[in-house]
């Protein structure tokens, strides 16, 4: 067998290894209900419940900071995250967590912000009020 | 109706959309001129050439027009323009102007469109016999290029987006119904802070040099194709490639630079889809330029280095899909939301795959690719696969970061992997492990043919030597404790630099030629050992708990690394004591300034300094902190406030005697005499003596009158404050005037006379707990950090020497 068709193999194993490994190590986006069924980690999208309570206090624990989310399909759970509070999380208008389900509390190891005044800035809003009157 | 609108300045618009259709229009045109002067058979007939030059420089010209009436605008601040309005804002610095530039998607293609346009007046110039065919692919570059900025509609579609639209245009709002709307707009929303940063001025205009570079090379490519000049076109492009590659790597690390300085997540690589989009190019256009020199030495690997240089510009493209289409969406905070560029920009990526395709299957019969095994025992047997794994880790960066994309494509739905910079770490550092190794071994091959004997004997010596070395740093940095691939790692970089400094030692005493590669070698070697241990084994000092590494290399578990700090109360935080002495203002930014101690055993302070790491409240992005660090040779003390209250950031301004008193504790009235002392929550009050003429300000004491100051000193957590409250009686009114100690918490008031026990009353207020202003923080220390950022300065020495090299090589042929 020649070296090159050896090499080749190696290098088409190790692409194949690649994409199984991506396979493997991809998270699934899911609901709490989801969640509720796999000890794994998975990715939940939803929104905050503004009408309940956050809770975060510097002063009793600087690294504890819950609050509730609706997902998609409109179940609300308790998540809790080890850590401040992300700036400007109130104004948030979608959530992506990553975490498990850890009794009747989500525990998310990550927080990902969709704020809709990051990126899309495109509100004239005090100019307006000012117009108005 | 129209509307008549007031006070808009249309012209400096009008003149930029101008230029935006003219630089379409004569990159087109050039495109179509330089096409046919390569098809043009007649040797002697150069209208074609001098039409494609004339339409490049039309091209050029434009170009700086638009930048020219695009800075106007901003510079002047014409709100009626959407991108002035939303990039820019008066209280700006003019220094920061040109970042404003690449805020938003225009700007930046305008950027690349710069450089593109100057690199094509280089290959003008330069690229001799080379012209018409390269010039051909460049024009067609620019041509789809500049369509990206034109904003115009065709067929009822809007092609591109333009820096000129107005912002009446570009927003719904009633307002935009009066004619003078524009006196409502006083300013602009403003620069992206982060963006506010010196790092940010030089860090783009580098990174889009790098990207726009990458152009030439695969120009070169597909000319030498076309033109049947299948050998000729490398030894150009290789020069272009070694530029390219040094530019795009210097941009990269810039950018990791910038991260580390300003972002707040602890580091200075993520492996954000916006990093990765970067590194893919960079990383198969390294490829490439190994591939080239095989070729170059000993005919082999043609196809690979034709295949290389013709992806990383296709990859160039796709990642500025990636960053730019809003695929990304869930995944990544930084992507830019799609301004309606996604089939544009798909486009772009298509036409150029399809080029570098067929004009591959076109030639394929006539390509020189060498029919000879290479010797295992040779040098560009190794090189080639160096160059395959360097390719294969940008495969896994592509497969993992394109999950969007494949959702797209596939219409699935799979989320990224949960941990997924565990996973590009211990992926990467394995390719890493092997292709530093492999920098090493080649070193002691030749090429063809290498005697077999002596190249065992050298290398195993050298690793030998490697493998001690690399125990010795892996024992003395904590590396041992991660993961075996990244010890891997550090003995590829370790052998990689001793193979390299030897190969150095040899250039310096005659070979000098060589001197380019061991150098560039010798720094990359330094950036995987400083990124390896300054990620791997940095410690958050601000957690509570243990001292074990973050979660991204070691497995554990969430550790609470945030520390909250009262103000003036000293804490104790790993070697440190710290303490949240005070706040500075410069608006926009609220600096909070942290204290920081080492004390020895005897209590001695052995150093001392301030860290001011800063938030700032922006009307845009809402609260935006940036770290402040202490770098030391070979460590770095990285601060970061993670949350302050609210309260912190309300201006001290206009809250009255009474309502003063809300924020304090109900008073405690103590009886005391001189020499009396009271203890309080955080220490201790003396009164020291009464004054029997304290200072008053505006109030001149009549004859009458009688005042009393209480000299009081205040000890509180080691620190020693003075106050005086004042007792005033004025014919038959009582007052007293307070005096707050804010620095501890304290409102304290002379309160009474007690003559028949001869004491005074001092009523002292403290500030409740909830009320005291307090930091969290976060405190990491990377070590050896410096390695990075010395051995990328090293490596990019390599990559001009190199260059050098080459250069001088295409002179003399």
């Amino acid at each position: 067998m020649k070296k090159s068709s050896i090499f080749g193999i190696v290098v088409i194993a190790i692409a194949i290894a690649i994409i199984i490994c991506t396979y493997g190590s991809a998270s699934s986006y899911g609901t709490f209900t989801d969640a509720q069924k796999t000890s794994g980690e998975l990715h939940i999208i939803g929104h905050l419940d503004k009408q309940k309570d956050l809770y975060y206090n510097a002063q009793k624990d600087a690294n504890y900071f819950s609050f509730y989310m609706r997902d998609t399909l409109g179940k609300e759970c308790k998540v809790v995250y080890i850590g401040t509070k992300p700036e400007d999380f109130e104004k948030s208008d979608k959530i992506v967590l990553t975490g498990k389900m850890d009794g009747g509390e989500f525990h998310a190891s990550h927080i990902l912000l969709k704020c809709p005044s990051k990126y899309t800035q495109d509100k004239v809003d005090v100019d307006t009020k000012k117009a108005s009157i | 109706m129209d509307i008549a609108y007031q006070g808009e300045h249309l012209i400096p618009g009008h003149l930029g959309q101008f230029f935006i259709i003219l630089a379409f229009g004569s990159a087109l045109f050039s495109t179509i001129s330089y096409y046919f002067a390569t098809t043009n058979t007649n040797n002697f007939d150069n209208s074609w050439l001098w039409m494609g030059r004339l339409g490049y420089y039309v091209n050029a010209v434009s170009v700086l027009g638009v930048g020219a009436c695009l800075f106007y605008i901003i510079y002047n601040h014409l709100f009626e323009y959407h991108y002035a309005w939303s990039h820019s804002s008066r209280t700006l610095p003019v220094y920061y102007i040109v970042s404003s530039f690449w805020d938003g998607q225009e700007g930046s293609f305008w950027l690349w469109a710069f450089w593109q346009a100057v690199l094509g007046n280089i290959l003008i110039w330069k690229a001799k016999s080379w012209e018409k065919p390269v010039m051909t692919v460049i024009c067609l570059a620019q041509t789809l290029l500049t369509s990206f900025l034109l904003g115009v509609e065709i067929f009822g579609t809007r092609v591109g987006s333009s820096p000129f639209i107005l912002l009446r245009q570009a927003l719904e709002a009633p307002i935009f119904s009066q004619p003078d709307y524009l006196s409502f707009i006083k300013d602009g929303q403003g620069l992206n802070p982060l963006l506010q940063n010196y790092w940010m001025i030089i860090h783009p205009p580098i990174l889009f040099l790098g990207f726009a570079s990458m152009v030439v090379p695969f120009s070169y490519a597909i000319a030498g194709l076309w033109q049947k000049r299948y050998k000729d076109w490398m030894k150009p492009a290789l020069s272009y490639s070694l530029f390219a590659v040094m530019v795009l790597g210097t941009g990269v690390v810039m950018g990791s630079r910038w991260a580390y300085e300003s972002l707040n997540f602890g580091g200075f690589w993520a492996w954000d889809p916006v990093e990765n989009a970067a590194f893919i190019p960079w990383l198969t256009l390294v490829g490439a330029v190994h591939v080239m020199i095989v070729y170059k030495n000993t005919g082999h690997a043609y196809f690979t280095a034709t295949f290389l240089t013709l992806i990383s510009f296709v990859l160039v493209l796709y990642a500025s899909f990636l960053t730019r289409s809003g695929v990304l969406g869930d995944t990544s905070v930084h992507s830019f939301t799609d301004a309606g560029l996604y089939g544009h920009l798909v486009v772009d990526v298509v036409v150029f795959l399809v080029l570098a395709v067929t004009v591959i299957a076109w030639r394929w019969k006539q390509l020189p690719i060498s029919k000879k095994e290479e010797e295992t025992y040779s040098r560009e047997f190794w090189m080639f696969v160096g160059a395959i794994f360097l390719a294969l880790s940008c495969l896994q960066l592509i497969v993992v970061t394109s999950i969007p994309v494949w959702n797209a494509i596939f219409k699935t739905h799979v989320a990224p992997p949960t941990n997924p910079v565990t996973l590009y770490n211990v992926f990467q550092a394995g390719f890493a492990a092997v292709i530093t190794l492999l920098t090493g071994i080649t070193q002691f091959l030749k090429y063809k043919k290498t005697d077999i004997t002596r190249f065992f004997i050298t290398s195993v010596i050298y690793l030998v030597f490697a493998a001690l070395i690399t125990g010795l740093v892996v024992y003395l940095t904590g590396v041992y404790k991660l993961q075996m691939v990244f010890v891997l790692v550090m003995f590829g970089s370790v052998y990689s630099i001793l193979a390299n400094v030897k190969v150095f030692a040899d250039a310096i005493k005659g070979k000098v030629k060589l001197v380019g590669s061991a150098v560039a070698h010798i720094g990359f070697g330094l950036m995987m050992i400083g990124a390896l241990i300054s990620a791997g084994t940095k410690t958050v000092i601000s957690q509570n708990a243990n001292g074990d590494f973050g979660d991204d290399f070691a497995k554990v578990g969430n550790p609470k690394e945030n520390i909250m700090l009262y103000k003036y109360e000293p804490v104790k935080m790993g070697d440190y004591t710290v303490t949240y002495y005070g706040d500075s203002v410069s608006a926009p930014n609220h600096y909070f300034k942290v204290d920081y101690k080492k004390i020895d055993a005897s209590g001695k302070v052995i150093e001392e300094f301030t860290l001011k790491p800063n938030s700032q409240a922006n009307p845009k992005m809402g609260l935006v902190s940036s770290p402040d660090t202490k770098h030391y040779l070979f460590h770095d003390l990285y601060t970061h406030v993670s949350m302050a209250p609210q309260e912190a950031f309300a201006t001290d301004e206009g809250h009255d005697q009474e309502n003063d008193d809300a924020n304090y504790n109900p008073p405690i009235a103590h009886e005391m005499s001189v020499g009396d002392t009271i203890p309080y929550r955080d220490g201790y009050i003396i009164l020291e003596s009464l004054d029997r003429h304290p200072h008053i300000e505006n109030i001149p004491l009549g004859a009458n009158d009688a005042a009393v100051g209480a000299k009081l000193t205040i000890v509180s957590h080691g620190n020693i404050y003075g106050a005086e409250p004042v007792y005033l009686l004025q014919g038959k009114n009582v007052f007293d005037f307070a005096r707050k100690v804010d620095d501890a918490g304290l409102k304290l008031r002379f309160t009474k006379i007690i003559p028949e026990k001869g004491k005074v009353e001092i009523s002292v207020y403290m500030q409740p707990e909830s009320k005291r202003p307090y930091i969290v923080m976060r405190a990491i220390n990377f070590p050896y950090i410096n390695l990075l950022w010395s051995g990328t300065i090293i490596m990019i020495i390599g990559f001009l020497l190199s260059i050098f090299r080459r250069n001088k090589e295409l002179k003399t042929v």
